[in-house]
This record gives structure tokens, C-alpha cells and sequence, in this order.
């Protein structure tokens, strides 16, 4: 038999990346309880919320998407958060099986082997964010702008998921300790309560909770969203969701990459 | 021969202030089968997982065949082959995926991958087993499966820490008939092991590391007829014989 670096001329570029997203896609659809438990978890707060207290959304502030359009971007926001959970999920059983030094040892480039769990599972929160978005439309969800209100919507959910993942695959990595994933989700969960997530600022009478959200990252996110869906918020809340979500994405990626060197195995 | 792996004056210090290795220089040919032999806590594992750039020396030097692991890692990784003490696979996936898989991280094409997975399949007689998920091997199957992942890129160089550690003794045999079958082919065997008869049954050359430093390093019969004149001794007498006069020497 050759040695395997005889085939090094072979071996294209990106072959490995390929190899190890489709592995941790394939993984994620054998075992799709972490992505189908967030997409079940958003499904189940759109329709309760929407159900028991919907009927607000007659008022003029909640414009003409109702308070369907309005409540739809923490599903959104909390599909990501629970599949993100164990994120890299593949990354997490990796660890536990102690199969991720057997990857480490291999001639694959150590940011491939973070990066592509992390695309993997920011992938799968995209199709199930897709499926939402259609079921959301099915029930009567506004897009003011058509298509690019959907596009916007994944943009939003592809930086949300990726922020989640590249936290919570670094914390692992450092810590060694695969129980360290749920961290990040964990930080996260209260500042969803911590913002204009069931009523717009305008119904909100505590200060200090008026004065939290405009601090909560999540705000922007949601507030950016809503303009999208039935425009109850002005652009320059997109405007100003996608930048701190492109920073959050960036230092987000770039703690779980420079993780990579400091992998304890 | 040409000296394959070459340490000078190697130490480690792990973070909880244990210090494994005290400037350990070791120097192993091509095509040896060597043995690095040494009591629980020696700093052979760690030896070994600093070779394989698993963990970071703290000073020393280190090349293999002529080149640093550290700053060449890829190049490395091509001719290396590792079997750990701990199972490295994964349990939901099935022996043959795991296997072709692994080729395929090792730039081997799908269909040469495929067929030197088969052949190792059935030189670990893991055949009836190909379709099964490895999770639910037995502990000597799974040691065979961990063993063959390390060879499906035919490595120069093996790394092998305990490796018959949980297999019974035809499936032991195997192993070592394929392990001295690749050796006779000029790979080199780095065995770490507390099995000592299998190490003086198929190991040329050992290295004795006790307290992270190394006693004796050179050809078994030298080692046996150093601690007994007349070398009548088997390997295991040998090594606990010097291990008790290094006891003795340190108190």
C-alpha cells in the first residue's frame, strides 16, 4: 500500500472541510434531537404565545401583521438558541467518545475540525429557521418586503446561530469539558427576557426594564426583524441588529478558531 | 541507519506542577521495533503524546525524520500512525464508515480508501462486524477497530500505547503478526506496553523511563545482560531487578 502522502497531489482543496461538514450534517440528521427540540420549542412558543395573548394584536401598535408578526422573531431567535445547545453538537459527542483526538491526529487543518461543526449546525438551524419561516407565512406572518424580508430573516438567523455555536464550540475547547456547551445558551436565555420580546417599548412600564433592553443585543435582533416581518420598527434597527450580529459572529468565530491552538485533547 | 526520531534534553511540566519529563534524550532508528518500557507514572505516555504533538513540550528538541512536528504537523501526520491507550472511535458510526472515513482524512480517494479498509477489516477480523456500529463492539473489538484506524494510511512510523491491552490472546497473536508484518516492511514500532513478554517477543530495542527520565536505553539482550551477567533472565526479571536498584540508588 502507498502511504498516504503519496496521494497529497490528489487531495483537493477543501476536501477535508467538505468531508468533515457532510459528516457532521449527516450526524446531526441521525440524530436530530438537539435541532428538532429548538425547532418544537419555537413552534410551541409562537403558537401559546400567539394564542394567549394574540389577541392584542388588534391594537394599532402591533400595525397590520398582528401580534403573530410580532412574537415570530423569538422563535426565530429561540430556534437557534436550542440548536445551538450542544453546539457543535458533533463537536460535544466528538469529545465525550474521545474520537476528536483521532480527528486531531489526522493531517486535517485544526480550524477545519472546529469550523465545520460549527457550519454544520448553523446549516441545520437554517433549514429548520427555513421551515419556520414557511409554516409562519402558512398562518398569516407578514414579510412587508417579500423575499428579502425572508432573506433578511436567514441573514439574521445565520449570525445569530453562528454567534451561538462559535461561543459555546470555543468554551469546549479550552475547557476540554464537553458540559461546558450549554454556557453560552445558558448566558443567552435570560436577555431574552430582558427586551421587547412580548410587548413593544411603548407597552413596557417598567424602567429598568426599558433601560435593560436598550442594552440587550437581543433587542436589535428582534426590533431588526420586526421591521422586516410587519414593519413595527424602524430600518435603523436592522440596520443596527446586522452590525452588532456581524460583530458578535466575527469575535464569535474568532474565539472558536483560535481556540483550535489551544485544544485540550 | 538513519536515526527516525530524535529527542534531546526533553522536559515537561504539567500545570498542576507535576513534572513528567526531566530531559529525556531518546534516538530510534529506521525500521526499529522499539519498546518504551517504564512503571505507572514514568512519563511514557507523555513521551508519547508530545512525539505525536497531542501536548506541548516545554523545552527540548524534537524531530522526526529530520523534521519539527510542531512547525511541520501536517507532514508529520501522513507518515504517523497512533493507537492510543484510549478507544478513539466513533460509536454511532459503522466499522466499514469509520474506516473508509478515515483514509479520506488522510487524502486517500474514496475507492482506495475503501479497498485498504477492507483489508484491514479482515486482517483485524472485524469482517462479520463491518456493518455494525462500533458502539456496540465488545472492549477487544473495539482495541482492533482503534488499532486498524491507525494503519489505514499506512504509516512509516507506528505509535502503539498498550495496544493488546482488553484483546484475548488468538485476536493478540493476530496483532502482533500483523504489526511484525509491517515492520519487516521498514515501518518503525514505537510500543509503549506493561506487557513485558511481548515486548522481549517482538521489540529489538527499549528505553526504560522511570521518574521522567531514561535509565537505560538500547538493545534488549544488552539491557538483560547488564542487570544479569549471565542473561538468563527474562525481560520482566531484568526490569524489575533495575527498577529496584534505581529505587535503591534514589534513597
Amino acid at each position: 500500500m502507498k502511504p498516504a502522502s503519496d496521494f497529497s497531489k490528489q487531495n483537493k482543496l477543501n476536501t477535508e472541510n467538505l468531508l468533515m461538514i457532510k459528516r457532521g450534517i449527516v450526524k446531526l440528521t441521525r440524530q436530530p434531537s438537539a435541532p428538532l427540540t429548538g425547532f418544537g420549542m419555537s413552534l410551541f412558543f409562537l403558537l401559546v404565545y400567539n394564542a394567549g395573548i394574540g389577541g392584542i394584536g388588534s391594537m394599532e401598535i402591533f400595525g397590520a401583521g398582528g401580534y403573530l408578526s410580532f412574537v415570530f422573531p423569538i422563535a426565530i431567535i429561540s430556534l437557534a438558541m436550542g440548536s445551538s445547545a450542544g453546539a457543535g453538537q458533533t463537536l460535544n459527542a466528538d469529545m465525550q467518545s474521545g474520537y476528536f483526538r483521532r480527528l486531531y491526529l489526522s493531517p486535517v487543518p485544526r480550524w477545519i475540525l472546529v469550523a465545520s461543526p460549527i457550519l454544520a449546525d448553523t446549516l441545520t438551524s437554517l433549514f429548520f429557521t427555513a421551515i419556520l419561516i414557511l409554516i409562519g407565512a402558512l398562518c398569516g406572518v407578514v414579510f412587508q418586503f417579500g423575499i428579502f424580508s425572508v432573506m433578511g430573516v436567514l441573514l439574521m438567523s445565520l449570525f445569530w446561530s453562528l454567534t451561538l455555536c462559535g461561543f459555546s464550540a470555543g468554551i469546549m475547547l479550552r475547557t476540554g469539558q464537553y458540559q461546558t456547551a450549554a454556557v453560552i445558551t445558558n448566558a443567552v436565555f435570560p436577555l431574552i427576557f430582558l427586551s421587547t420580546t412580548f410587548l413593544p417599548r411603548e407597552l413596557i412600564t417598567a424602567e429598568w426594564l426599558l433601560t435593560a433592553s436598550w442594552a440587550n443585543p437581543v433587542t436589535y435582533i428582534l426590533e431588526g426583524t420586526r421591521y422586516l416581518l410587519g414593519g413595527t420598527s424602524p430600518a435603523g434597527f436592522f440596520y443596527a441588529g446586522l452590525i452588532i450580529l456581524a460583530f458578535t459572529t466575527i469575535v464569535s468565530l474568532s474565539f472558536a478558531l483560535t481556540s483550535a491552538k489551544k485544544i485540550k485533547v | 541507519m538513519e536515526a527516525k526520531i530524535q529527542i534531546k534534553n526533553l522536559y515537561k511540566t504539567y500545570s498542576n506542577g507535576t513534572q513528567a519529563l526531566k530531559g529525556v534524550d531518546l534516538e530510534i532508528k529506521n525500521g526499529e521495533f522499539f519498546a518504551l518500557l517504564g512503571p505507572n507514572g514514568a512519563g511514557k505516555s507523555t513521551l508519547v503524546k508530545i512525539i505525536t504533538t497531542i501536548v506541548h513540550k516545554d523545552s527540548g528538541e524534537l524531530s522526526i525524520w529530520g523534521s519539527n512536528p510542531e512547525t511541520n504537523f501536517f507532514q508529520i501526520q501522513k507518515i504517523i500512525g497512533v493507537a492510543l491507550q484510549e478507544n478513539e472511535i466513533d460509536p454511532g458510526e459503522t466499522v466499514e464508515n469509520l474506516m473508509v472515513f478515515q483514509g479520506r482524512l488522510f487524502g486517500i480517494p474514496r475507492e482506495e480508501a475503501a479497498k485498504r479498509a477492507n483489508l484491514l477489516i479482515e486482517a483485524f477480523q472485524l469482517t462479520g462486524l463491518r456493518r455494525k456500529k462500533a458502539g456496540v463492539l465488545s472492549g477487544g473489538n473495539k482495541r482492533r477497530l482503534h488499532c486498524a484506524l491507525a494503519l489505514v494510511h499506512n504509516p512509516r512510523i507506528l505509535f502503539l500505547d498498550e495496544p493488546t491491552a482488553g484483546m484475548d490472546p488468538e485476536a493478540r497473536s493476530e496483532f502482533w503478526k500483523i504489526i511484525g508484518d509491517m515492520n519487516k516492511n521498514g515501518v518503525t514500532i514505537f510500543l509503549t506496553t506493561q506487557y513485558l513478554e511481548e515486548a522481549e517477543k517482538h521489540a529489538s530495542t527499549m528505553a526504560l523511563i522511570s521518574g521522567g527520565r531514561i535509565h537505560y536505553s538500547g538493545t534488549i539482550s544488552n539491557f538483560k545482560s547488564m542487570v544479569n551477567k549471565d542473561n538468563k533472565c527474562s525481560l520482566e526479571e531484568s526490569y524489575l531487578q533495575y527498577l529496584d536498584i534505581i529505587s535503591k540508588n534514589k534513597s
